[in-house]
């Protein structure tokens, strides 16, 4: 599925800061079977664009147009799944219980969500712990949680807010690899918001480069190592250089954010 | 070693108290009317006990505080809930709510009266208002301040508006209802007690007991009363508490 965004602007009304514009005239076409990243200083309104495609909320202007294959149109919501980046996990509900929420209210019976959710569990690591409430997990388990119960719903449209931000390296080497193999055995359309440009450069089939608040597309990079993607490309030269291109246009951004953080409106 | 003596040492506190007391009673030759001797309100405990008048007492009470908190409980559950999920509910709720909590209820009592006389229905509903308004406030409370990111993540993985509402809302508010029930249960025993001491208007209860053994002057009864009373609020409100937290792990219960 092709998730158009055209001219999408965000603004928040704040009842401590008044009017915070989180996006200015985004406007980006993530194609079918393609990985997206996005990478952006903090607060630049990545969470934000990445629920307004999910449909979790409306832009205050453009829209979202999301088209099947055959050119169908689709609501935004219908066909996407989020990972959020504060796992929004439910802390009543058991590891199991979680995975199998989706299947759940789709009216899956018992034994076989529960038999689906399993086998997740067992994908992102976490066998034995199943019972285990959310609370009693570390921060990178409950991310793989939040992992889990997205991806076993298995929707056209991935939305990924840094679900491997709490991971140690290695864990996150390991995840890394985990859905790449799932992505490449399985294309569908992925718009994966990250801090890391490795991890950007490593996933990703494009790395979108946001500005500072307000969000805006600095630049769309193209990169062309060949999939599948092996984690030993990380040594190449050309994994290099391309990391190296995406540092310069995030550092002048960064920069610049650093510069306005004693003006918190940061509206322009 | 540290957990015996956590625990020796409010007991010996205690132990030396009565000793105390006891010691205090007998070298001062105070009268039994005034202020009984430890040993004397044992004995009147044990007498209760032995002729099973205690338990007539007691289990009328207990009997009338969960009738009255069960009553205040679905009702107040099911307000709090309803002014969490319907925001007209909310709005013709809020004023009465807000009007008639801060109301001592002890106050309603003459008017019970006159309107229902002074049998069990007076006992029990007035227990039962007491109790409703706290347990009303904790469930609206709780269902407003579920956090928004979990509706949002639930709506995203493909619940229905009901579903929502079941699976999300009303899990996300039990520890606010929680703590609403453990208000509602200290109310509801006061108020209980309190009904029964009202003048003549049962023959059974503990706080019948308390009133009759004090206008006879049998003052170790009251004291033996009194501390039957202390005795079954905790074990009912611990009893609580350790359940509470059985049937709600994940929350963070006091
Ligand atoms: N629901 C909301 N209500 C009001 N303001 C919001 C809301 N969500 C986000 N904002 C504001 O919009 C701006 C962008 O937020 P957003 O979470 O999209 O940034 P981000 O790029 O994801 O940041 P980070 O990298 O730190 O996660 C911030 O100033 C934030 O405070
Ligand atoms: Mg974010």
């Amino acid at each position: 599925m092709d998730v158009i965004v055209e001219n999408v602007t965000q603004i928040w009304t704040d009842r401590r800061r008044g009017e915070v514009q989180a996006l200015s005239h985004v406007s980006h076409r993530f194609s079918s079977g393609r990985f997206s990243c996005i990478l952006g200083p903090s607060g630049c309104g990545k969470s934000t664009l990445a629920q307004i495609v999910g449909g979790m909320e409306r832009p205050t202007e453009g829209k979202i147009d999301i088209r099947s294959a055959d050119g169908a149109q689709v609501a935004p919501g219908a066909a996407s799944v989020m990972v959020w980046q504060n796992q929004n996990l439910f802390p009543w509900r058991s590891v199991l219980d979680n995975i199998a929420f989706g299947l759940e209210v789709a009216g899956v019976g018992r034994a076989e969500r529960h038999e689906r959710a399993r086998a997740w569990t067992g994908a992102v690591g976490l066998r034995g712990f199943e019972r285990h409430l959310p609370r009693h997990l570390s921060g990178g388990m409950r991310q793989r949680v939040a992992l889990a119960r997205a991806l076993i719903l298995d929707r056209p449209i991935l939305l990924m807010d840094e679900p491997f931000g709490a991971l140690d390296a290695q864990t996150k080497f390991v995840m890394q690899e985990e859905l790449l193999r799932i992505f490449e055995a399985h294309r569908r359309t992925v718009i994966f918001v990250t801090h890391s440009i490795e991890e950007a450069v490593l996933l990703g089939d494009e790395v979108v480069v946001m500005t500072a608040r307000p969000g805006r597309i600095k630049e769309v990079i193209e990169v062309d190592l060949p999939r599948p993607r092996r984690l030993e490309m990380m040594g190449s030269p050309q994994f290099a250089a391309l990391t190296g291109r995406v540092l310069g246009l995030i550092r002048e951004e960064v920069t610049r954010a650093l510069a306005e953080q004693d003006r918190p409106d940061g509206a322009a | 070693m540290r957990r015996a003596l956590e625990i020796l040492l409010p007991m010996s506190s205690v132990v030396l108290f009565v000793l105390a007391w006891q010691f205090y009673v007998d070298w001062n030759d105070i009268a039994p009317i005034y202020l009984p001797a430890p040993s004397a309100i044992v004995l009147a405990l044990w007498e209760m006990i032995a002729d099973g008048s205690l338990f007539v007492h007691l289990g009328a009470t207990v009997l009338r505080i969960f009738v009255g908190f069960f009553l205040a409980a679905f009702f107040g559950i099911l307000l709090g809930l309803l002014m969490g999920m319907s925001r007209l509910v909310a709005r013709i709720a809020d004023p009465w709510v807000a009007a008639l909590y801060p109301l001592p209820k002890i106050s309603l009592i003459p008017l019970l009266i006159i309107w229902m006389g002074t049998g069990e229905s007076y006992k029990i509903l007035i227990s039962a208002i007491s109790a409703f308004f706290p347990i009303v406030m904790s469930t609206h409370a709780g269902v407003r301040q579920i956090e928004p990111g979990l509706l949002k993540a639930a709506r995203d993985l493909g619940a229905s508006a009901r579903q929502v509402q079941m699976k999300v809302v009303i899990p996300g508010a039990i520890p606010s209802i929680f703590s609403g029930l453990q208000l509602g249960m200290g109310v509801t025993i006061i108020l209980i007690v309190a009904a029964e001491m009202i003048g003549g208007s049962s023959r059974t209860g503990m706080g019948y007991l308390l009133v009759h053994a004090g206008q006879v002057l049998e003052t170790e009864k009251v004291f033996a009363a009194l501390v039957v009373l202390a005795i079954m609020g905790a074990v009912i409100i611990k009893t609580q508490q350790w359940l509470d937290r059985v049937l709600a792990p994940w929350a963070d219960l006091s």
